[in-house]
This record gives C-alpha cells, sequence and structure tokens, in this order.
C-alpha cells in the first residue's frame, strides 16, 4: 500500500514537473520571437498536431493570410521540445507553392524562409510533421524591411 | 492511512493551484452578457476567423509610411483622451482598435515619449472590454519610459493585441473582435490616406488601393452582426467607402517564383506582381470617406 502512495506521490509531482517545462502553449511564441533576426514581429500561427493513422495522410493546419508587395517577409518555425514532430511551412499562392521550410529533392529541413512579396493577395500556410508525427509548433511572420 | 490519504489530497490540491496557464494571464472574472454574442451569427465561426487573421498588421501600414520618408506627424493620431467619455463596448472596440493603429505608428517612429499616454488609454480601453489581462501593462511602459529594448516594446505591443484577439474569438465575442479590427483598419487607411494627401507616395497610393482585397471580407464579417443598430450604422459607412473602391482593378503579371540559398538562409523571390490602377479622382474620394468615416467613429 505504501508503495502504490510513493508512486502516486511521484507521479503527482513528475505531472507537475513536466508541466511546468512544457513548450506547448504560448511560451513558445516568445522563445520563437527571439529566433526572428533583425526582423519586426507580425503575428504568429500555433499548431498543435495528432500523429497520422496508419495509411492516412499526414495531418495538415492551414492558415490565410495577407501579404503585401514590396514586403521582405520571414517565416520563422519553432518546435515544442516535448514533441518529436519537426513541422513543415509550405507557403501556397492559390494552389501554387511558392516556398517550403522542406526541400522534398534533397531532403534538408529549414528552421525559416524568406518571402520576397511582390504580389498583394491572400496567402495559404500550411503546417504539417515531417512523418506525420505528432507535433506542436509556432509559426512566426515577420517582416525585414521594405524591399529596394 | 486516512491521515497519508489526506496529506495526498491536500498535495494534489496544492500542485493544481499552482499550475499556471499561459492562456490565462489574469484572475477569473464575470464578463456581462452585453459583451457575449447573442444570435448565430451567418457564416462560419472558422471563416470568421480567417478573415479577421486576414487583416493586415498596423505595423505593416506604419512601416511603409516611414520607408517613404514621411516624416512622423502627431497630427494624424487620435488622441488618447478619447477614453474619457466613452460608454459602449461598441466604442470602446473600435476606439482600442484606432489606438492600437496608432501605437503601432508610434512604435515605428520610436516616439516612446507619447506611447506611454496611448498604452494608458489602451489599458483603461481592455480593461473596460474584460480583455485587460492580455496586456503587461508595467512591462510595456517600463520599455516605452527607458527608451532602450524598441523591438521588446514592439513585440509585446502587437502580440499583446494578437492574443486579445485569440482569446475574444474563442470566448464567443467575435463580435468585439470584429471591431477592434475594423478600428484598426480604419485607422490604417486614415493614416496612409492623410500621409499620401500631403505627399503624393505612389507606393502608398498603391497600398491604398490594394486595401480592396480585403474590404470586401471585412463587410462580411460586420454583416454578421447587422440586426445590432450600431454595427448596422457601421456597415452603412464602410459600404460607402467599398463603393468608392468599385472602380479601383487589380492586375497581375505572372512568372515564376525563384528559390535561392544563401549563407544557409532560404530565399523565395517571388517574380509575379500585381499592379493597382487607382486614378487621382479615386484616391481623393477614398481619402474624404476615409476622414469622414474615421472621424464618425471618434465622435460617436
Amino acid at each position: 500500500m505504501m508503495s502504490k502512495i510513493k508512486f502516486l506521490i511521484l507521479a503527482l509531482l513528475m505531472a507537475y514537473k513536466f508541466d511546468a517545462f512544457s513548450q506547448c502553449n504560448d511560451e513558445l511564441i516568445n522563445i520563437c520571437a527571439l529566433d526572428i533576426g533583425e526582423a519586426t514581429y507580425l503575428k504568429e500561427f500555433k499548431v498543435r498536431l495528432k500523429k497520422a493513422k496508419k495509411g492516412k495522410p499526414a495531418p495538415v493546419a492551414r492558415f490565410s493570410v495577407v501579404l503585401n508587395k514590396g514586403t521582405h517577409y520571414r517565416f520563422t518555425t519553432c518546435n515544442a521540445k516535448e514533441y518529436d514532430g519537426e513541422v513543415i511551412l509550405q507557403l501556397y499562392d492559390a494552389d501554387r507553392l511558392l516556398g517550403s521550410t522542406y526541400n522534398v529533392q534533397t531532403g534538408k529541413m529549414y528552421k525559416a524562409f524568406d518571402f520576397i512579396c511582390r504580389k498583394s493577395a491572400v496567402y495559404h500556410l500550411f503546417f504539417s510533421y515531417k512523418e506525420g508525427k505528432e507535433g506542436c509548433s509556432v509559426g512566426i511572420l515577420s517582416f525585414v524591411n521594405k524591399e529596394d | 492511512m486516512v491521515r497519508i490519504f489526506f496529506i495526498i489530497f491536500l498535495l494534489a490540491i496544492g500542485l493544481i493551484s499552482c499550475k499556471t496557464d499561459s492562456t490565462k494571464t489574469g484572475d477569473t472574472f464575470e464578463i456581462p452578457d452585453s459583451l457575449f454574442e447573442e444570435e448565430p451569427l451567418v457564416i462560419a465561426e472558422e471563416a470568421m476567423d480567417e478573415i479577421i487573421q486576414n487583416v493586415s498588421s498596423p505595423v505593416e501600414m506604419a512601416a511603409l509610411i516611414k520607408n517613404t520618408n514621411a516624416p512622423f506627424e502627431q497630427k494624424y493620431l487620435c488622441s488618447p483622451d478619447l477614453t474619457d467619455n466613452i460608454n459602449t463596448n461598441f466604442k470602446r472596440a473600435l476606439c482600442l482598435g484606432i489606438l492600437g493603429a496608432d501605437l503601432g505608428y508610434l512604435n515605428m517612429y520610436n516616439k516612446t515619449g507619447s506611447v506611454v499616454s496611448y498604452l494608458s488609454a489602451i489599458k483603461k480601453l481592455s480593461e473596460d472590454l474584460k480583455v485587460g489581462q492580455f496586456f503587461d501593462f508595467t512591462t510595456l511602459k517600463r520599455l516605452a519610459t527607458n527608451n532602450t529594448n524598441l523591438d521588446s516594446l514592439m513585440y509585446i505591443s502587437v502580440s499583446s493585441f494578437n492574443r486579445m484577439d485569440d482569446f475574444l474569438r474563442e470566448n464567443s465575442r467575435s463580435n468585439i473582435s470584429t471591431l477592434i479590427i475594423t478600428g484598426v483598419w480604419i485607422e490604417g487607411l486614415y493614416l496612409a490616406t492623410q500621409v499620401v494627401k500631403e505627399y503624393h507616395n505612389k507606393d502608398i497610393a498603391e497600398r491604398i488601393g490594394e486595401q480592396k482585397i480585403i474590404l470586401g471580407d471585412l463587410t462580411i464579417i460586420l454583416k454578421n452582426y447587422k440586426s445590432d443598430p450600431n454595427f448596422s450604422v457601421l456597415i452603412e459607412k464602410i459600404e460607402k467607402i467599398k463603393n468608392e473602391y468599385e472602380g479601383i482593378t487589380i492586375r497581375y503579371e505572372l512568372d515564376e517564383p525563384e528559390s535561392i540559398e544563401e549563407e544557409g538562409v532560404l530565399k523565395i523571390i517571388q517574380h509575379e506582381t500585381s499592379y493597382v490602377d487607382i486614378n487621382n479622382e479615386q484616391l481623393n474620394n477614398i481619402i474624404k470617406t476615409a476622414e469622414e468615416i474615421r472621424n464618425f467613429i471618434i465622435n460617436i
């Protein structure tokens, strides 16, 4: 009986400790905002996706955003440490893929990419996880300066 | 044995109460019923979220203005004293948006001396709307007063607005969120039109014309609440400016994007370009109507 009680106390303490170091919350936005470099923060996109079901495509989160002509944007991603999932951010103009943090040919993952926008329009952002893993991430949209 | 269980119980209660939920930055409170939406929305909440997200940040408009080398003009801004006589949530929300856009303009020009009075006004409005918990005014005022970490001041200001907006939409208060966004948009347009009126800048004129992209969506979300007489009057005003945009066209020149990697940084250069066809008469009509609507809002 005593060992069960000890286990219960330990589990409660572990649960508390795990939560105290959890990153899948607004703190991740603050952490990620430090990674945008010499850019001005505009907005964030919070993503939390479950593991892909067997034989099914990886879950995707979609957001839309108006981007303005003549602006140098930066998309930065950050993953919460407690999940394995590495986020892939793709930028679409209607159904045309403009850029991605994952290069399918080389297998290289990028934490961020810059987008030199020359067309004011509504764009779409798609977030998914490499190999359909479960994950929690933040994407930050910022701008660097006006394009010359 | 009972004592042991009692200790575990106390320990569990203690741990739960010590846990901090980062999404709740203040104490729980009662929100008056009038702040909630009373009628079902015409368009889905998800579509509303998407449209609201699409309204560009006021910081982008302020950055564009600053990049044209137009000097800072206090006269463009709404007075923070405006908050003294506000007694409806409708006007509080609109004015919160207006002052938020002005705060972006002040921050962009590093006018930290004036920032404090705008922060005080925003504090009052947000607290009256029961969303003051998203603004750490002590830190914001310290950053503004010290005039040192301006990036942090900008980040905390903008992210506080974003979190407040998320909270409002997640808690069936999209009507308030819609009004704040409308206030932000009108003030951004007003600032741009005032600058272009004095400095005739082509880039700003084009950005004014590009507002056609979101104006339709803004009208759609406002119409969700058209049964409210206050919203109905506001919709009428927004429809008026929408009419001024009727003849403006946006053309596109198609081309493929280019992807390059420089020192490990991935850069995507878009070669497809948009062009706005806006003549002086159209621009002048928008300037006039933007002034009219903005002044209508602050004098409600």
